[in-house]
């Protein structure tokens, strides 16, 4: 059952989507994790997805579904998944699954994008408040189809994004008031 | 013909037209070969900042002034090892060092540079025994954390010291020694914060040879930068006086243009030596547009040009050589009168500069030390290299002037009596002894008694950038960012171009989270000078807090590669890296800080930080304890060391440090809430209770005192309780992680703890 994530719609999606907006109390984890992808067009591999611009893209050249996966190199606290997405080869299904790795994924996420344009938000979180992160050590986000049938997919960038870890170690709480924050470091 | 090369040459360099400077020398020294002449060719080489040329002529001579110029180039190139040979040959162990002061303050500064703590701080007493007028010498003993009292450094003795050293006598002495002691001297006076301008002038003029005798007047004395009196006289200062930067011009910035010198000669280079270039710091007194030279950095010639001295120059004989430009100019600190320390160590009496030689001006490199008057302290904030600011005392014109010159250092005809010259010296030692006792506190980190002294100085000596920028970041270190961000403010107001201290600023305003402020402190700093480190560490303090640690620390980096002897930059970078999560660059980063400064606290919180994180607790104890040890009122760093305590289960001295540390600074929260976890973990939880009960009091906003609450509510099992204060603190927005596990335990609320993961 596919839901639909948020703001996919056309209408949440214009406007304000069209750039990247995120909590500050989050920030990108996958940079160094390991992306691969089960296939590629010359010219529009992998990189493209990772590299910051809107303009390059990747291009899958396979069978259906197309595979992006994220490796991890120790167990990561993911909260969205950001697609930017094209108009030509948009896809529509999309799973995601995470695990141990490739002989374990389980799938945590299924969406359908209806018409997506510009930066496309998917939670994994679950509904219950312990999950609102998901710790693992590898996800991968399969395309199972496309807009129109298409055979191959465009995605122009996926992000990661987990929490900030907390700047004070060993504390279990983080500071929001002013007077805690302004001790509780030295610079 | 050799003597009207000379005197061109001389002359060139007095006006600062290097290139025909360095092209008659070269004819002269073609000409008449000599190893006096080559010494006038690298003074020239190294007033225009070509430090390199000047290690090349020099090399293999053995004249002490060479020797003095060479080590000069040799520390402005890194090339340490032959600088320090050069001071002080190794076969060779009784040697004299090469001019008095000014070569044990360069040889000070090399030990240091390089590790040798004792021998460095054996250097630089050396250096303010022959020369108590020597403030970028006190400095760097502050620094290093073996000062003495100021009172006894600026005591009787020193007061002889000056007194012999303005009375006129052979005005010929070679100013070398002058000049060190000039520098010496007025740095130390000018250490004071002085005025921000004055110092800054007076520094510059400090080199600049104000041998306007007499006249000297100019600074006006107390917070008047010393500007140096520029000696009408002829002080020929001929020296180049080492490329000290000191815009002794610069120093007269600021404070009162020089007064009435008569003959305000800005003996040539000598002003210039306002170590200006350098580091725009304080040079850069606002006043003083004297120009700055760039020698800076490297020349640290310092000249003291503080010195007043009215009378012809002996200005500063070109400090040259001498490291950090004390600029000892010669000026003949004549009477000091109250003024800036008077150097006069060179005064020698009106000593015809002219002497072909070189007269080592008191340039003070790169720094400007303020002249006379004013200690010109420049502190600098980084260790760099030691600009000492060779506060140069400009001796109240008046007295000096007699002293100096017999000669055309038309001091105005001035006699300097010997009782003015003791007049004046003890006034400047006065002012040298409170502001030499209080950098002496604030490095100590004893910051309340350190601005009790402060306050003590003269009005006008209190509004200067130096002093203020010491009271900044006395404040700074007491945690009290607003008071400090207060008298940096006014700092800048008094000096808008120097960068002393600028850096600890933009942290003051990161802590207090004006990006507003500390962007436009930051673009301001990098229009004035794109050089100095202190400019782009306040960028990159911008950008962090922004979050955008990776811009962050490109421009820690560049701070680094501008001046690698700046501490705070590496103890910045390790920051960043932190978090950024690349530990290992961050400890390396932090260990360069610690390499330079091994009291640079910072640094070693940074490190315990870090091994917290990695949770290597008793590596965090040890760093932590250092931290504590080189400031032990640091709250902060107090209630840390409880932290890494409390982790190897140590409670009872964790909470024995943060009882410390609450009564350290009441209004650090951060102790009772550590003390409240501790107390947690020994299952006192009525006393945790209570404690937390306190701080809700202080920080009614604080999701964290609430989430724990609860959590010890639900300890004891009053559920209604934990649940009302778990509410709270989601009230309290805090952040994602925080609203998970938040919710997470109301959720389990009933689940019993041994369960529970996060308990």
């Amino acid at each position: 059952m596919a839901e639909s994530s948020e703001g996919e719609e056309e209408g949440k999606l214009v406007g304000g989507d069209q750039q990247l907006v995120v909590d500050d109390d989050l920030c990108e984890m996958a940079k160094k994790a390991a992306w691969s992808v089960s296939s590629c067009k010359p010219g529009n591999g992998v990189l493209s997805l990772r590299d910051d611009n809107l303009d390059t893209y990747w291009q899958s050249d396979g069978a259906q579904p197309h595979l992006v996966n994220i490796q991890f190199q120790k167990k990561l606290v993911v909260l969205y998944v950001d697609f930017k997405l094209d108009e030509s080869y948009t896809p529509s299904k999309i799973s995601i699954r995470a695990g141990d790795g490739f002989h374990n994924l389980k799938e945590i996420k299924a969406i359908e994008l209806v018409k997506p344009a510009g930066w496309v938000y998917i939670s994994l979180s679950g509904n219950d408040p312990r999950e609102t992160f998901v710790n693992t050590f590898m996800l991968q986000i399969a395309i199972l189809s496309n807009h129109l049938n298409g055979r191959d997919t465009h995605v122009r960038q996926i992000k990661v994004y987990g929490p900030r870890p907390n700047p004070i170690p060993h504390q279990a709480f983080q500071f929001t008031s002013r007077e805690f924050i302004t001790y509780s470091t030295v610079r | 013909m050799e003597a009207i090369l000379t005197e061109c040459v001389q002359n060139s360099l007095r006006h600062f037209m290097y290139r025909n400077a360095i092209f008659m020398c070269e004819r002269l020294c073609a000409e008449f070969p000599s190893e006096t002449n080559s010494q006038l060719l690298a003074v020239c080489y190294l007033q225009n900042n070509q430090a390199y040329s000047a290690y090349h002529i020099l090399k293999g001579n053995h004249m002490a002034h060479s020797r003095y110029l060479f080590a000069q180039s040799c520390f402005k190139m890194d090339l340490l090892n032959e600088a320090e040979a050069a001071l002080c040959p190794p076969n060779e162990s009784s040697a004299e060092i090469p001019n008095g002061a000014a070569g044990h303050y360069l040889l000070g500064l090399i030990y240091r540079c390089t590790d040798r703590r004792k021998s460095a701080i054996y250097h630089f007493n050396q250096a303010l025994s022959l020369d108590p007028l020597l403030w970028a010498a006190y400095e760097e003993l502050c620094i290093l954390g073996a000062a003495e009292e100021a009172a006894t450094v600026f005591g009787d003795a020193a007061s002889l010291c000056i007194q012999k050293q303005h009375l006129p006598h052979g005005l010929g002495s070679k100013s070398m020694q002058a000049s060190a002691e000039d520098q010496g001297l007025i740095s130390s006076r000018n250490v004071g914060a002085e005025d921000l301008s004055p110092r800054h002038l007076k520094n510059i003029h400090g080199n600049s040879q104000r041998d306007a005798a007499g006249n000297y007047h100019s600074a006006p004395q107390p917070g008047g930068t010393g500007s140096q009196p520029l000696n009408g006289g002829p002080t020929t200062l001929s020296f180049y006086s080492t490329p000290s930067p000191m815009a002794a011009a610069s120093q007269l910035s600021g404070v009162a243009p020089p007064p009435i010198c008569r003959n305000m000669q800005i003996n040539g280079p000598n002003s210039c030596a306002t170590g200006a270039d350098s580091s725009p710091r304080s040079t850069v007194n606002s006043t003083i547009q004297a120009p700055r030279r760039k020698f800076v950095d490297e020349g640290k010639l310092r000249k003291v040009s503080g010195r007043l001295f009215a009378d012809s120059a002996p200005r500063r004989s070109i400090r040259l050589a001498t490291g950090d430009s004390v600029a000892n100019t010669n000026s003949n600190v004549s009477t000091v009168s109250g003024n800036g320390t008077n150097h006069s160590s060179k005064y020698l009496g009106g000593s015809k500069i002219a002497t072909g030689s070189v007269r080592p001006v008191t340039g003070r490199k790169g720094q400007s030390w303020s002249n006379e008057n004013f200690d010109e302290g420049i502190k600098h904030d980084g260790y760099d290299d030691s600009r000492n600011s060779s506060t140069t005392c400009s001796s109240p014109s008046s007295e000096s002037r007699s002293l100096d010159q017999e000669g055309p250092t038309s001091a105005a005809g001035v006699c300097l009596s010997g009782s003015r010259v003791a007049v004046g010296a003890s006034d400047l030692l006065a002012l040298l002894r409170i502001l030499g006792e209080g950098y002496r506190l604030s490095c100590g980190y004893r910051c309340q008694d350190a601005l009790d002294v402060y306050v003590k100085l003269p009005q006008k000596q209190y509004n200067t950038g130096w002093v203020l920028s010491q009271v900044g970041k006395a404040y700074f270190e007491m945690v009290d960012y607003v008071e400090a961000d207060h008298a940096f403010n006014l700092a800048r107001l008094a000096s808008p171009y120097s960068l002393e201290g600028m850096d600890v600023y933009s942290t003051v305003l990161y802590h207090l989270k004006e990006d507003m402020k500390l962007s436009y402190l930051a673009q301001e700093l990098i229009s004035t000078d794109r050089l100095a480190p202190q400019s782009w560490c306040a960028m990159g303090n911008c950008y962090s807090l922004q979050k955008d640690h990776e811009t962050a620390l490109k421009n820690f980096q560049r701070a680094v590669q501008l001046d690698s002897r700046f501490a705070y930059a590496h103890t910045l970078c390790g920051h960043e890296y932190v978090a950024l999560e690349d530990f290992e660059n961050g400890i390396k980063s932090y260990q360069s800080a610690l390499r330079v400064d091994t009291r640079h606290y910072n640094a070693w919180y940074g490190l315990g930080m870090v091994y917290l994180r990695q949770e290597k607790f008793e590596f965090s104890e040890h760093h932590f304890r250092m931290a504590f040890q080189i400031n032990p009122r640091s709250s902060v760093i107090m209630s840390y060391l409880g932290t890494a305590l409390h982790a190897l289960k140590r409670n009872k001295e964790a909470l024995e440090i943060m009882e410390k540390a609450i009564m350290a600074d009441k209004k650090n929260p951060l102790p009772l809430y550590q003390k409240a976890n501790i107390l947690v973990t020994m299952e006192n939880f009525d006393g945790a209770l209570e404690v937390l009960e306190e701080l809700k009091e202080y920080a009614p906003r604080e999701s964290s005192v609430y989430a724990l609450m609860g959590r010890i509510y639900k300890r004891r099992d009053m559920y209604d309780k934990a649940m009302l204060h778990f509410g709270l603190a989601l009230d309290m927005k805090p952040s994602a992680t925080d609203v998970a596990t938040i919710k997470a335990a109301i959720e389990k609320l009933h689940v019993p703890d041994e369960i529970e993961d996060n308990l």
